[in-house]
């Protein structure tokens, strides 16, 4: 039994004996990324159908909003709540902070996503819709938004992808996630080999089958506006 | 899918081989590995240490130096190995950094508060343990804590690695209370903790305890389990290992040791 190799046989045997440990951050992860990844939509679709708008101040709190959350580490942002907000006398539990933090911080790139999905819609029908009577939140809920779906939705599954990698974030402030459990096993029995390799696995079996499926989806997309693009000179004509 | 399924596994395989191979090798010649040639071959000791815990190993932030008890102990070694006391490399390393610095053979000891556990001793050498300390609690005054018996349902923060869990679970079962423990990498991150109210007390060895008190928080008579430090090599390195060892059992009976335990006030 005595080997100093870090990936000895008997060391994956004793990690595996402790797989609830595991299994419990394994969850945990799962339910923080999830809870997270739909504030970040919720948030994203917010802010960046507002950094859109004609409205200079609703636009000034969209860009503050991104630019804070994207130009500060995350690590800091949940540091900060952790231990700055509980000495201000909010005392939010880690579980809280796994799906405030990332959420957050993910909603300011989703937000970027959207709003460049939402550009990306040529001006004409905007104004098409603005002919028929449609106001701002009618034309952006029936038109524009369902329009960007398909623009958004490969970028939007990278952020996903992000989004559950960084809920590792909570290792360290003690929040019983994937990562915590994974530093937790590591450092109390010295078997980091096994620890860190499982803990990577799992995480892979996560991400992997999400950015799989954007990566496909994206190369469709293009496989069919490539199909679609034979020059058609009567079409030209109409638009000129 | 499948195409991805048998590179995985391959690499799965080259892996598991490549964590093989050294085992295998270096099991046939552990009688003289040349451990210790190869630090004197080189003409520098590189040593792990920690850089977060006063009166052990504390970076110095005007000078920028580590400086604590262990690093002397670096010194005495290096002089004696290297016959120049300052022939010696340091690197910072926390809990979970120690163990992987040693393996991969960025440094040669590590002198880092590692406490000996029989666990341990399957996958690293202790020397002799260079000393010895009892797990303490630190608490905020104002919490009004007289001891472990009162912390019923609390959240003890405790170092990732540490012995000090087990021990502190060990007597409060035993006192027929329950706390819950949170996990931290560093020292200076559980101090945090204890100061936002996110834990009730800072549990971890008593002299490193020490160089955290403040004029909110104090440490409980308490005293749990003692654990030993030694220093810490690998597994396969047996040369470097029994002559360090030498050193450290003649300086623990020439009082060479005690005089740098006063030194730096480890006797309390």
């Amino acid at each position: 039994m005595k080997s100093s190799n870090p990936f000895a046989l008997w060391r994956w045997e004793k990690m595996f004996g402790e797989w609830q440990m595991f299994g419990e951050g394994f969850l945990r992860t799962i339910e923080v990324a999830a809870l997270a990844l739909i504030l970040a939509v919720v948030l994203g679709v917010i802010f960046g159908v507002i950094s859109t708008s004609n409205n200079k101040v609703m636009r000034g709190i969209a860009r503050v909003y991104v630019e804070f959350f994207q130009n500060t580490p995350l690590v800091i942002q949940v540091f900060f709540m952790y231990n700055g907000l509980a000495i201000a006398g909010l005392r939010l539990s880690v579980f809280a902070i796994g799906v405030l933090g990332v959420g957050i911080y993910h909603g300011a790139y989703v937000s970027e996503v959207v709003k460049t999905g939402i550009t990306s819609i040529s001006v004409g029908q905007v104004e098409a819709a603005k002919s028929q009577g449609f106001t701002y939140i009618q034309y952006m809920r029936y038109v524009i938004l369902p329009q960007t779906i398909k623009i958004i939705l490969p970028p939007l599954t990278n952020q996903a992808v992000n989004l559950i990698k960084n809920t590792s974030v909570l290792a360290m402030i003690s929040g019983f996630d994937l990562m915590y459990m994974a530093d937790s096993w590591a450092s109390s029995s010295l078997d980091y080999g096994p620890s860190y390799v499982f803990a990577g696995l799992l995480y892979f079996m996560l991400c992997f089958p999400l950015a799989t499926w954007a990566r496909k989806y994206e190369e469709r997309l293009k496989r069919n506006d490539i199909a679609r693009v034979p020059f058609d000179p009567s079409e030209e004509a109409v638009t000129c | 899918m499948k195409k991805v399924l048998s590179v995985l596994l391959v690499l799965g395989l080259v892996f598991t081989l490549a964590a093989c191979a050294p085992a295998a090798t270096t099991t046939s010649d552990s009688g003289a590995d040349g451990s210790l040639d190869a630090v004197v071959k080189a003409g520098v000791l590189r040593v792990g240490v920690k850089e977060d815990v006063p009166n052990f190993g504390l970076k110095n932030t005007t000078t920028g130096e580590i400086e604590g008890f262990e690093i002397d102990i670096v010194k005495l070694l290096a002089k004696e190995i290297l016959g120049d006391e300052n022939a010696y490399e340091l690197t910072p390393v926390t809990a979970k950094t120690r163990g992987p610095l040693l393996d991969n053979g960025e440094v040669d000891l590590i002198i880092a508060t590692f406490t000996i556990t029989d666990e341990r001793k399957l996958t690293y050498n202790f020397s002799t343990p260079y000393y010895e300390d009892a797990v303490g609690l630190l608490v905020k005054k104002a919490a009004g804590f007289k001891g472990l018996a009162d912390m019923d349902g609390k959240v003890i923060g405790v170092a990732q690695s540490a012995t000090s869990k087990e021990a502190v679970n060990k007597v409060a079962t035993e006192k027929g209370i329950t706390v819950t423990f949170s996990e931290y990498a560093t020292y200076p991150e559980i101090k945090a903790a204890l100061d936002s109210g996110r834990v009730d007390a800072f549990c971890v060895d008593g002299s490193i305890l020490g160089g955290y008190v403040d004029d909110s928080t104090m440490i409980l008579p308490d005293r749990f389990s003692p654990q030993q430090y030694g220093v810490t090599s690998k597994l396969d390195n047996i040369a470097l290992t029994e002559a360090v060892d030498g050193y450290i059992s003649g300086w623990l009976a020439d009082g060479t040791i005690e005089e740098l335990i006063t030194k730096w006030g480890l006797n309390y």
